[in-house]
């Protein structure tokens, strides 16, 4: 099959890419640690009401800075369609034998498993300051995964606005005014149970929402699967999703 | 006798807002031959490029590449095509072997192939020794030749150049030229490319195509264009004060025996004329008798220039497009250094 093969190609671009770019990998994760240190101690007096299981708001706020992470690093996977399309590589490689979908699910998967390398880095810092994952190793492990699908989602989407915005600058503001909104009205720094009611409905309804849950479940109670389970089969059917439709919006945008 | 391998009849792309890029283009080019569209920018050159390598579907009209229709046969037109972009479509973040390595699989070349000719496109280029340097360390002229030796990778039946040189200056140019000779002779590939250089198509195309408004003008090679004048050009000024008496002037000149054809520009006469140095004298005699002085006169053998200014009735100066995309090119370069 050569479309497993292109995606590869094009995946392999994109992390040749990335390795160097230093800089990118640095900047992405200092930004979030300031975050975990910053928040991690102002936010200590609510500590009791985070719930059984959460010792200090560290606990409590490492899954949410470490799904940050993903969506900051997913917000990429259109960039790089946008950039293509101004060089002429974009066309290039339109030029080429090559599957056309293999272009877009070769961007997103390579910018989700960038976006999984920063968040186990944050991962590893959070870890190092002194956050919980009562599940040990595995339990990490099972964090980048969840995390991983989350980030496929965001690249889909970014990706699909990249192909139809055809402009850096406005895909930027255009990810950062949905990203933003997605962080805040999700628990990822806030517990539910203490947001108003109308805010507590838009965050069931958050993606993020769901991906926190069992990432949490699994760094601060265990392998809970009655909740992990759900919540992960809704992002990942979210995430297929997303993914075809910002490959069939990609296709569009070329032919 | 030589074959098609590029045969277009009356394509035609219309873009949004109604604008006629290309109007009704028919033309052919035979296997192993170097054609070349000549024309300002916005003439539609890039727009024909992107319709026949099947990035972009013809309002109307039909044309085929290799025998496969690129509407219809799009798959197989791209295995037996290659395209070097105006853009330089090379990844700075790569080294130039990646690069290459990249454009192969693509092409999904296998594995012992590809390190075989991503050395030999190398060599051909010159840029064997700086193969693993990354490509954000390469001048200008050693992108353009990456790019043109990516188009080569597949060993494609027909390549498809577009403005090869745009940007470059004057040394690195003739070097470029002289990778296209040279990868014409050695490859049997034919090249189909675009240019707004009169000297470059003039030096480079067996054949070429002038393009204006989205039409092409006329088809023939450089120095059958040229005889096609029908003489030397003298170029003919009169001063302000002459006024009418030059329109006089001119209507007699017209009458005198060696002459063809008289095309007036924004502020002189071009004049082709059978014996040029013979003319000119008879020139001064008739246009004096008029009641016209004659500023400024120039004799010369007819070159593209008066090629493309007979048929589009203007002069194709390569200062003015050429600026905005030098302009454009800086902007890139600087952008992608960020």
């Amino acid at each position: 099959m050569s479309i497993l093969g292109d995606t590869w190609n094009v995946c392999w671009r994109e992390l040749k890419r990335f390795r160097r770019q230093p800089a990118r990998i640095l900047m992405s994760i200092v930004q979030p640690i300031i975050w975990l240190a910053l928040l991690g101690n102002m936010m200590q007096a609510i500590t009791p009401m985070l719930g059984p299981g959460i010792r200090s708001y560290l606990d409590y706020m490492a899954p949410g800075i470490v799904v940050m992470t993903t969506i900051f690093g997913g917000v990429f996977g259109g960039m790089s369609v946008v950039w293509d399309r101004r060089f002429g590589f974009l066309n290039k490689m339109l030029a080429a034998p090559i599957s056309r979908s293999a272009i877009p699910i070769g961007k997103m998967i390579a910018s989700s498993l960038i976006s999984a390398l920063q968040a186990t880095l944050i991962l590893c810092a959070a870890i190092v300051m002194g956050a919980n994952v009562a599940t040990g190793p595995l339990g990490a492990v099972a964090v980048i995964l969840i995390a991983l699908v989350l980030c496929l989602m965001l690249s889909g989407i970014s990706l699909a606005l990249g192909a139809v915005i055809k402009s850096h600058e406005t895909l930027m503001v255009v990810m950062n005014f949905l990203t933003m909104p997605l962080m805040f009205t999700s628990n990822a720094l806030f517990p539910k149970n203490l947001m108003p009611g109308w805010l507590q409905t838009i965050a069931d309804w958050n993606p993020i929402t769901h991906t926190i849950e069992p990432i949490r479940t699994i760094t601060t109670n265990g392998w809970d699967w009655a909740n992990i389970l759900p919540n992960v089969a809704i992002i990942a059917v979210i995430t297929l999703a997303v993914m075809a439709i910002a490959t069939w919006v990609f296709r569009r945008s070329i032919s | 006798m030589p074959s098609s391998i590029i045969k277009t009849e009356n394509l035609t792309k219309i873009y949004s807002g109604n604008i006629k890029a290309v109007d009704n283009v028919s033309f052919e080019v035979e296997e192993e031959e170097i054609y070349g569209f000549l024309g300002p920018n916005g003439a539609g050159k890039t727009t024909t490029i992107l319709m026949l390598i099947t990035l972009l579907k013809p309002t109307s009209g039909k044309a085929t590449v290799c025998g496969f229709d690129i509407a219809k046969e799009q798959a197989k037109v791209r295995d037996c095509i290659g395209y070097v972009s105006q853009d330089t479509a090379v990844d700075e973040n790569l080294t130039g072997k990646e690069n290459l390595l990249l454009q192969g699989r693509f092409y999904h070349l296998p594995k012992d192939i590809l390190e075989k000719r991503i050395n030999e496109v190398l060599e051909m280029v010159d840029l064997a020794d700086r193969a693993n340097s990354l490509v954000s360390t390469y001048s200008g002229g050693m992108r353009k030749r990456l790019d043109i030796a990516e188009g080569l990778i597949h060993r494609p039946k027909v390549l498809f150049v577009d403005e090869p040189t745009l940007g470059l200056d004057i040394q690195t140019r003739h070097k470029i030229w002289e990778y296209i000779q040279r990868l014409r002779i050695e490859s049997h590939m034919t090249i189909f490319l675009t240019t707004h250089y009169m000297d470059e198509a003039d030096k480079l195309c067996d054949r070429i195509g002038i393009i204006d408004y989205g039409q092409i003008k006329v088809v023939g090679e450089p120095n059958e264009l040229k005889n096609q004048i029908g003489g030397d050009i003298i170029t003919l000024r009169f001063t302000n004060e002459t006024g009418s008496h030059a329109n006089q002037a001119v209507e007699e000149v017209k009458k005198l025996s060696s002459i063809e054809n008289v095309v007036p520009t924004k502020d002189s006469f071009n004049v082709v004329a059978k014996d040029g140095e013979t003319t000119v004298p008879k020139i001064f005699e008739v246009a004096s008798k008029a009641g016209a002085t004659i500023e400024s006169i120039s004799l010369k053998r007819p070159a593209l220039d008066d090629v493309f200014m007979t048929y589009t009735g203007r002069e194709l100066r390569e200062e003015t497009g050429s600026k905005d995309d030098l302009m454009r090119e800086r902007i890139r370069m600087r952008r992608a250094r960020m």
